[in-house]
């Protein structure tokens, strides 16, 4: 089933006000934004939507309080939107709406949207870098660090799962959607990646108990660590809280930083994730930290080498 | 020793604020004001050892104000008790600060460690 990857997250949230901000600042483009919500899309049009929690327009929430309302996933063709409604219409509702997508349910209550995708060409260069002995990736005098550059959150890359049978809910994409597991943490969580793309995963499941379904958190691809780094500070300068990072997964490989956000769970910049065909054997490691990140960087406010540490700095 | 907070008047009624008494650069405990009662809480998930509840700078409450949630992974914690009511750490509560306010209405940690 040719499924590219999340094309949509649907959350119901409390506060619309302070997600517009979020999502604003994040680098998204809000596109149909009201104080009752809308839609903040990346460069190739993948999306976060933002409605209140009471919208009637919105699948039934979770008992368990998380605000995501619905993954929307992305497919190549309307025989894979055919043959996905074939194979899960088998043993559960599959609802066709009237924008010719259809929605059904994962076997752990997630609620699933496929559409035939809205992903559009990115016209964004990759981050290029110059290392001795390789062609340089930038050519003489193009700068690779500026000030005021502009990074935009190009695609939504994954989203990650907490769920209480991360087994059971790993077969049903594996067997039902034919996503591949690329890695896994030993009882304990599976990367999984779908069919049509090569990225190391764009559905990550964590097992937890049953009061803690819901949404870990989700992220956007960007063009390199630079711009991690660079949409990060400047994510910490206006007073957002960062959770974990900036550092580089393990598994993926990808950069990362976490921050917490007003749809209650962490929202990523990730950039650079490992791509692997289906000749890729996965890998099995223990969960613990030391297994997650290479190398992990905290935030401090700003400190230059040769004055004295800021007031207040030292301890 | 006990730490100088702020004044009580510099707290907004129904409105949390996050402090760094210890100048670590995070704000390592928060205040609740509600009328003249203010409480103080490690800014501290009992969720995830350490982690940070607020999304942006002293955004500690919910939207209504009536609750205290963490942002990363939205625990919801009763604003009198700290006591996790729904979420990820539920029946677990935040760790408190025990605050003191004197006649002046300057406000001030009580407990020593609190700081950390």
């Amino acid at each position: 089933m040719n499924i590219l990857g999340p094309d949509s997250l649907v959350f119901g949230v409390d506060d619309v006000a302070a997600c517009i901000q979020f999502f604003t600042d994040y680098g998204l483009t809000p596109v149909g934004v009201s104080e009752s919500g809308g839609c903040f899309e990346a460069v190739d049009g993948t999306s976060i939507v933002i409605a209140r929690r009471e919208d009637p327009s919105l699948p039934a929430p979770m008992e368990t309080g998380t605000m995501l309302r619905k993954t929307i996933y992305g497919v190549a063709d309307r025989q894979t939107l055919n043959a996905i409604a074939d194979e899960l219409g088998r043993d559960r509702e599959v609802k066709r709406l009237p924008d010719g997508s259809i929605e059904a349910m994962d076997d752990l209550g997630f609620v699933l949207g496929f559409q035939l995708s809205v992903r559009r060409k990115i016209d964004v260069p990759g981050e290029a870098v110059n290392a001795p002995g390789s062609p340089p990736g930038r050519a003489p005098n193009i700068l690779g660090a500026k000030a005021d550059a502009e990074h935009r959150p190009l695609t939504l890359s994954h989203v990650v799962y907490f769920v209480p049978d991360q087994a059971k809910a790993a077969r049903f994409y594996t067997d039902r959607l034919g996503f591949r597991c690329t890695d896994r943490f030993t009882d304990a969580g599976s990367f999984l990646q779908p069919a049509g793309t090569l990225d190391h995963h764009t559905l990550f499941l964590i097992q937890t108990p049953a009061f803690m379904k819901g949404v870990e958190h989700f992220t956007f691809h960007l063009s390199g660590p630079t711009a991690v780094l660079q949409c990060g500070s400047r994510l910490v300068a206006k007073g957002y809280q960062s959770f974990w990072g900036p550092g580089r997964h393990k598994f993926g490989s990808n950069w990362f930083w976490y921050f917490n956000s007003p749809v209650g769970c962490h929202v990523e910049y990730d950039a650079d994730m490992d791509l692997h065909d289906d000749t890729w054997v996965a890998r099995e490691a223990p969960m613990q930290v030391d297994e997650s990140q290479i190398f992990l960087f905290q935030h401090r406010e700003k400190w230059a080498p040769g004055g004295p540490p800021p007031a207040g700095q030292a301890r | 020793m006990r730490t100088y907070l702020c004044r009580l008047e510099e707290l907004a009624d129904g409105k949390a604020r996050g402090f760094d008494p210890a100048g670590t650069s995070r704000n390592a405990m928060f205040v609740v004001r509600r009328g003249d009662q203010v409480r103080g809480w490690r800014d501290a998930c009992p969720h995830v050892d350490g982690a940070p509840l607020a999304w942006r700078k002293d955004a500690y409450l919910s939207a209504d104000g009536r609750s205290i949630v963490c942002y990363g992974h939205g625990a919801v914690f009763d604003i009198e008790t700290g006591v996790c009511t729904q979420g990820p750490c539920l029946g677990q509560s935040l760790t408190p600060v025990v605050l003191e306010h004197d006649e002046e209405g300057a406000l001030w940690i009580a407990s020593p460690d609190a700081a950390e």
